[in-house]
């Protein structure tokens, strides 16, 4: 069936004075209208600046949360600028978050680097989750400085620069001690392993088998890192036996 | 050059420091790796035994490292040779056969003699089959991984090798081959199963009607039957199962089921009588004639035989009947038969009746209850009936002395489902509190208390 605009008129009005614990049955054509939005540009392009509209006006939180699951659907460059002003919102940042990084358009990821330096650090941590499940390899420039401040924040950024793992990535890494058993160091170690094991996926066995060296030496001897040792020694040999399909 | 003997004597620091130094540069890489697995495998760590285990399953590939895996096999602890018996089964390389089958023999050990024997499963053939089948007689873990090993040893001739052991084993180990050649789905051993159902030895036939029961179609019924008449007792019990199975589940389950049919009437009186069971549970159109007949027969004895056999059909198509035929009992056997027979049958699965009307059915034997026992075995049968309906029928019971018992059995089974006790929170809340009032069960005490704090995980 064509899209037709006119037909959700009505649901957008319900949609406006809805609040948590009222009957959604009344908005629902914009859920449909939404999934039979796929593969109609004008429908999703009037379907998303609608949406994006009532994030800026006076309705509920639970309306604005319904809006970003949607736009988390079929958002694009458009809404990012009325999602990016939630990011500082406490109420919903973390739902503002949810539609950005979704979103397959770059604006998207600058949305969520620019915030990174302005929320505070619950916030922040948030941010950069983010980052990491888009694997914004942009943000290690940002990420690297936050790993040396210490605290839940360092960990996230560790954490996150462990899942972005370009070479970058991981070499902003390079000053943490890594055997220490805090959770920086717990995100470190993981960090490193997974590059490693990506290395070896690739077939680029001597860089494995460097970073695989590195932690085993690290580990060596320190009996809170009996476990990393033994990661690291597993990996040596999935580097060294040739015979095997990495 | 760091020479194995050299890391293994040294252990993991210098094993590290040959891994760093430049030792395992990757290039020279594959023989390397063999020798490090070598020297974990031979390490008093069970982690570090675990990282060389795991490329024994999985890497290192070739008949080189695997024969000089296998040339550590004798020289580790046994819980070693275990573990690397086993992981070389997982390896499934053929290579090592000769030096499992080897350990196998020489080892006293039951650990390493199992891994052994399941390894043997995994790598080995028709050449294996009968020492496997000789391990049968041992004691698990030994017996349970023969057992494994041949449902799982490959061959094309490894069917017939199995029947062929199995011809000369002992009785028990018979019976066991039997089970592996049903579970293996092998076909060509059915009628070997058909022979051995009317064995002399009463574990032989009960493999052998388990066998059939899962591989039996038409063609078999008549030897089953015959291996049911020779059964005796729980042997006769199962051998009915195996049977109704064939006529009721499996491929051609119609045709089994009429090939059953021709069987009963061809048989003799003698015969037909313990017949009746399986008929019974089969069920069909032609069986009720048959059970009609006899319910009509003026013979008392025959008329009781026909109503014993109404009341083991197998769904509750047979309801109404049995309540038209109990209101008009006037013998007291008659009536108890009958009795015990709709409150088993009321509540069944038929995908005829709804909830509403398997409780009248309840709700009506209740009314012909001459006695609280069967008042009990009511309340206790109602619980198959998940609807708040049985709960407002159960619950006035709590008030009744002789009857509360199974009442609150009742009320805690129901009160298990918990979409049923959480859309009735409060009916619910109330009776779970009466129950912990009245039961002398400690054990539904325990499950009414945690049915009302919303724990459901356990019965």
């Amino acid at each position: 069936m064509p899209y037709d605009a006119s037909s959700l008129n009505a649901p957008f009005e319900a949609l406006k004075g809805f609040d948590w614990g009222e009957d959604a049955a009344a908005f629902k054509p914009i859920d449909e209208a939404v999934i039979a939005s796929h593969g109609d540009p004008a429908a999703r392009t009037d379907l998303e600046g609608r949406l994006a509209a009532l994030l800026g006006k006076d309705v509920s939180t639970a309306c604005k949360e319904y809006v970003c699951r949607k736009l988390a659907l079929i958002g694009g460059v458009a809404s990012v600028p009325s999602l990016a002003a939630l990011l500082g919102d406490a109420k919903l940042s973390h739902m503002a978050r949810f539609a950005l990084e979704k979103m397959t358009v770059p604006d998207a990821a600058a949305a969520l680097r620019t915030a990174l330096g302005q929320v505070d650090d619950d916030l922040k941590i948030g941010m950069i989750s983010s980052l990491a499940a888009r694997a914004d390899a942009a943000s290690v420039s940002l990420l690297a400085p936050l790993v040396a401040a210490g605290g839940p924040v360092a960990v996230a950024a560790a954490r996150a620069l462990g899942r972005i793992q370009t070479p970058q990535a991981i070499e902003a890494l390079a000053g943490v001690d890594a055997f220490s058993g805090d959770l920086l160091a717990a995100a470190v170690v993981d960090a490193r392993l997974g590059h490693a094991e990506r290395l070896l996926a690739k077939g680029d066995r001597a860089a494995a088998l460097a970073m695989y060296k590195s932690l085993a030496v690290g580990a060596a001897g320190k009996p809170q890192s009996t476990s990393i040792e033994r990661a690291a020694r597993r990996g040596i040999l999935a580097c060294l036996d040739t015979s095997a399909a990495v | 050059m760091i020479s194995f003997q050299m890391m293994r004597t040294a252990g993991t620091a210098l094993l590290l420091a040959a891994a760093c130094s430049g030792f395992c540069s990757v290039g020279v890489a594959a023989d390397e790796a063999v020798e490090l697995v070598a020297s974990l495998l031979a390490s008093a760590d069970a982690g570090e035994r675990a990282i060389g285990l795991e490329r024994v399953r999985y890497g290192i590939k070739g008949k080189a490292a695997t024969d000089r895996l296998v040339a550590l096999l004798p020289t580790l602890p046994t819980a070693a040779q275990a573990q690397l018996a086993a992981a070389l089964g997982d390896r499934a390389d053929a290579a090592a056969l000769p030096a499992v089958n080897a350990l196998f023999k020489s080892s006293q050990d039951a650990s390493v003699r199992s891994a052994c024997i399941r390894a043997l499963g995994t790598m080995g053939g028709t050449s294996e089959v009968p020492a496997l089948a000789q391990a049968l007689a041992s004691a698990d873990p030994e017996m349970t991984a023969a057992r494994r090993a041949l449902t799982v040893i490959g061959g094309s001739d490894a069917v017939a090798a199995i029947v062929a052991a199995s011809k000369s084993a002992a009785p028990e180990a018979r019976a066991v081959l039997l089970e592996v050649l049903a579970d293996r789905r092998a076909r060509a051993a059915v009628p070997d199963f058909l022979a051995a159902a009317i064995d002399s030895q009463a574990s032989v036939r009960a493999a052998a009607m388990r066998s059939l029961g899962k591989l039996g179609g038409p063609d078999q019924i008549p030897g089953m039957v015959l291996g049911f008449l020779k059964a005796e007792g729980k042997e006769r019990e199962e051998a009915e199962k195996a049977i109704v199975l064939v006529c009721t589940k499996n491929d051609g389950k119609e045709r089994s089921a009429a090939r059953f049919m021709e069987v009963f009437k061809a048989a003799n009186a003698a015969d037909r009588e313990p017949l009746l069971s399986p008929l019974a549970k089969i069920g069909g159109n032609a069986a009720l004639e048959i059970i009609d007949g006899l319910i009509a027969d003026a013979d008392t004895t025959k008329r009781q035989l026909g109503l014993k056999t109404l009341v083991k059909w197998p769904d509750a198509t047979v309801s109404k009947r049995i309540l038209d035929l109990v209101g008009s009992a006037r013998d007291p056997a008659e009536r108890e038969i009958l009795l015990g027979g709709l409150i088993r049958i009321a509540p069944l699965p038929d995908n005829k009746l709804k909830d509403n009307e398997k409780l009248d059915l309840l709700k009506k034997a209740m009314d012909l209850c001459m006695n609280d026992k069967d008042r009990g075995r009511v309340l206790e049968r109602a619980n198959a009936i998940r609807t708040v309906e049985t709960f407002r029928f159960v619950l006035p019971y709590l008030d009744d002395p002789n009857l509360a018992e199974p009442a609150c059995k009742s009320i805690v089974e129901l009160a298990h489902h918990r979409k049923l006790r959480d859309d009735n929170k409060d009916d619910f809340m109330k009776a779970l509190d009466r129950v912990i009032s009245t039961t002398k069960n400690a054990e539904l005490i325990e499950r009414a208390e945690r049915y009302k704090l919303g724990k459901t995980w356990e019965r």
